[in-house]
């Protein structure tokens, strides 16, 4: 323990010389006011088309404004759109966000701007499909995120009914197409308050309109987290059938009352961090409580079971997995999180018994699973069980070992312990001025099986409210942001603010985030991690799981 | 070990609720197994429900109305001995879709399966509107795709629909109407939002597959689960089937 003390703080000082200064220069421009609501004015007082790609050289900033108004005539949108005043190239980037910020506001010529609220969206409830889309609070919102099929259906929309928005949709369409003829990609465009991401997956087409900080790194995640959902829905392979068979199919069809997943999901991803590290959170609990659990799994098995998980208030308990599968390949951390959310968002029954195919898109995106999902503790509903099998007939077989799960729970009284377990509180830690933090370890044993794990406190005051919550959140995404920044990715980042002082720092062994009162000078934090590095070794056991339980249910391997 | 016996119910009977997206066939459930109405979130795939009916246990398939295309429709079908038929009443695409899409998965059925004709959400047609009271505390919130509900629909799918229904399926189940339960008493209106007819219906149905247990019995069969176990060696590799 005491090897690991020392580098700490070496290194420490090292990137300190590297990295802080240039970091310090950024903050002490934006704490001035705060942090997370001030645009990037910085960067980008005039909007600029970032950042296309291009393929044969040509000019990505070269978008002459007449042919934009034809590709608008052609989507009957033209009096929505006017090009701003002058038609100079460096317009492109304004031109296209006012036209997706504002809209159908025909009525409108001026673009108001809005500066993006952080707390108006944060929970509310999820059905915003009635809204009124020509309503300035629908531009309000945060994060828009759209899905449209290359022949410019709209397929989801987060905010707004898709059919109210179909003409934005179709507006957005002409972009992508009209960029793709020149041979080019549009990728992002930037204005003072939005950053819209483009993403074509196959034949589906993934947009975000942020008025978050957010990296176009970490907003391209989000899409990518919104296609696997549609994928663990339907598979890749029969989303691109589909369309191959008939270019205008209207995907919703097929998706219809899968919105609530795709909002749930959308919504998990703001306010959870698991979604922005790509890693799990386990609910912490004694080793060897967590061995035990691990046993009852590995003994309840029939063939062609492959995976299985047990979860309580949305952590992971344990998960228990087929040899020879994981062999073929890990379970990745996004997919559990698009099982989690799909488990969220579905009617949890007291005693009902899910049984569904679903799809483990970075697992493999072309076939289904046979999910078993059921509840150990109605009315409760808070331990979950999740089976998954590769056979679809297996319901009853697979039924009856969640019986057997139940039945050995039952004799060693888990549901009591589990229902006592919860997470920590940093105060545990022992380190005062630090208030919260996220760890996410490299230096796991097994790593090749391994799940990417991470562990967080409890969010408490003054971060209990989901304003700060989200602030917070905000903060952390921030400096991930610029950590993992691709022209300039950082090691360290020590961000001095006026509520709050984060560090963050990734080494081969680690990564982690940390926010501390703001008086805390910066040995004072140097000196806390240390402490917490020591501490999160010593509770280790106890916060992740060390060594995951495998079983074997292809006949020949094991009994025959 | 007593309670664990007790646990290790085998249905005895297989009943499956099917229809398009959004009709209420998971509301209408919820409504029966959990004596309420929540604005449920989407059903994924089947669930299954066990239901202890008397001395019997009769399980209920609650199905997401994509089965069609995982191709699983067949599978939450067979050997079913009753099927409910569900649609919308303020939607007519919503019965139309039980002939086009959904009486097909109806062929792994039990043959002397019995149908019901249900048309739900009773409570947003103005013929049933002075009827029952909606429950106050609970919210209104249709669904995504659904009209408005804050004011009453007209009803566009009408018994004598429902009726006509009935007949077309046993014509394709290739039975004979008079051998087979009336019409009258196998259609059904009802609304899961204020309990409108739910348990009648349920029961209803219970009452009516009991023969059909009685039956298997007799016919030696213990349980319906041998009939359904799993066909070993199949695909055992990396999971991948589709
Ligand atoms: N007014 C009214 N709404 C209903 C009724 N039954 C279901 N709903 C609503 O219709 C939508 C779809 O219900 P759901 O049970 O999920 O339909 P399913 O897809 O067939 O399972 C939900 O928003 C329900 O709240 C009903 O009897 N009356
Ligand atoms: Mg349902």
């Amino acid at each position: 323990m005491e090897t690991t003390d020392s580098p700490v703080v070496t290194s420490l000082h090292q990137s300190d010389k590297n990295e802080m200064q240039s970091e310090n220069n950024i903050d002490s421009i934006t704490e001035v006011e705060d942090h997370m609501t001030l645009p990037r004015i910085e960067r980008s007082k005039e909007t600029k088309l970032l950042d296309t790609l291009t393929e044969n050289n040509s000019n990505p900033r070269y978008l002459p404004v007449d042919i934009q108004k034809e590709e608008a005539v052609v989507f009957d949108v033209s009096e929505t759109v006017k090009a701003p005043e002058d038609g100079g190239h460096e317009d492109s980037g304004e031109f296209v966000v006012a036209m997706l910020a504002r809209g159908k506001l025909e009525e409108q010529d001026v673009c108001k701007r809005i500066s993006p609220p952080i707390l108006e969206t944060s929970l509310e409830a999820s059905t915003h499909w009635d809204e009124d889309v020509t309503a300035e609070t629908w531009r309000q919102h945060r994060k828009h995120v759209f899905v449209l099929s290359e022949a410019g259906k709209p397929i989801y929309s987060r905010y707004g009914s898709e059919e109210a928005l179909s003409s934005t949709m179709g507006v957005m369409m002409a972009l992508v197409s009209f960029i793709q003829s020149g041979d080019n990609v549009i990728r992002s465009v930037y204005s003072d308050e939005h950053t819209v991401v483009f993403m074509q997956q196959g034949p589906l087409v993934l947009v975000s309109v942020s008025s978050t900080r957010q990296s176009e790194q970490q907003l391209r995640n989000e899409l990518l987290y919104v296609y696997n959902q549609i994928v663990s829905m339907l598979t890749q392979a029969s989303i691109t059938r589909i369309f191959e068979h008939k270019k205008n199919y209207d995907l919703r069809r097929l998706l219809a009352g899968s919105e609530k997943i795709l909002d749930g999901l959308l919504n998990l991803v703001d306010f959870d961090p698991s979604f922005l590290l790509s890693a799990v959170h386990c609910l912490p609990i004694a080793s060897s409580f967590r061995d035990s659990l691990s046993q009852i799994l590995q003994k309840a098995i029939t063939p062609n079971l492959v995976f299985s998980i047990l979860i309580a208030k949305n952590q992971l308990l344990t998960i228990a997995q087929e040899k020879m599968v994981i062999e073929d390949a890990k379970l990745d951390p996004s997919d559990l999180h698009l099982l989690l959310n799909l488990i969220g968002a579905s009617s949890a029954f007291q005693a009902g018994e899910i049984w569904t195919p679903i799809c483990l898109p970075s697992f493999n995106p072309d076939c289904y699973f046979y999910a078993y999902i059921s509840y150990l503790d109605p009315p409760e509903c808070t331990v979950c069980l999740l089976l998954l099998s590769t056979d679809n007939e297996a319901f009853y077989a697979v039924a009856e070992c969640k019986r057997k799960i139940e039945e050995a729970m039952q004799a060693q009284n888990a549901l009591t312990s589990i229902a006592k377990a919860q997470s920590y509180s940093v105060s545990q830690v022992g380190v005062s001025d630090l208030r919260h933090f996220m760890y996410k370890p490299f230096d796991v044993p097994d790593n090749h099986h391994q799940l990417t794990q991470f562990t967080s406190p409890e969010m408490e005051a003054p971060y209990d409210s989901e304003e700060e919550k989200m602030r917070l959140l905000d903060l952390y995404r921030d400096m991930h942001g610029r950590i993992h920044n691709t022209s300039r990715p950082l090691k360290l980042i020590y961000h001095v603010g006026l509520r709050e002082t984060l560090l963050a720092w990734v080494t081969t062994k680690f990564e982690l985030y940390t926010c501390f009162s703001p008086l805390v000078t910066k040995s004072c934090a140097i000196n806390a991690i240390t402490k917490l590095l020591r501490w999160v070794k010593k509770e280790e056991d106890r916060l992740f799981i060390r060594y995951p339980p495998k079983y074997s249910t292809t006949p020949n391997a094991s009994k025959s | 070990m007593a309670e664990s016996t007790k646990k290790l119910k085998k249905p005895d009977v297989k009943i499956v609720l099917l229809g398009d997206m959004n009709v209420g066939k998971t509301s209408l459930l919820h409504r029966y197994t959990e004596r309420k109405f929540k604005d449920t979130v989407s059903t994924v795939g089947g669930a299954f429900f066990l239901k202890q009916w008397g001395p019997y246990n009769i399980s209920i398939w609650d199905t997401a109305g994509r089965e069609q295309f995982h191709g699983l429709g067949s599978m939450y079908c067979r050997s079913a001995a009753a099927v409910i038929l569900t649609y919308d009443m303020t939607s007519w695409q919503s019965y139309v879709e039980l002939e086009d899409r959904f009486l097909s998965l109806t062929d792994t059925a039990n043959s002397d399966c019995i149908f019901a004709i249900v048309g739900n959400k009773a409570d947003l047609t103005d013929s049933h509107a002075q009827a029952s009271n909606p429950e106050g505390e609970e919210e209104n919130k249709p669904a995504r795709m659904s009209v408005s509900s804050s004011s009453l629909q007209r009803k566009q799918v009408n018994r004598e629909d429902a009726m006509a229904l009935y007949a077309r399926v046993l014509h394709y189940k290739g039975l004979d109407e008079k051998a087979c339960l009336p019409a009258e008493s196998m259609c059904f209106e009802t609304s899961a939002k204020t309990g409108y007819n739910v348990d009648m219906m349920f029961e209803t149905m219970f009452e009516l597959v009991v023969p059909s247990i009685l039956k298997k019995r007799n016919e030696g069969e213990s349980s319906t689960v041998d009939l359904e176990a799993p066909s070993t060696g199949k695909s055992n590799k990396a999971g991948c089937c589709t």
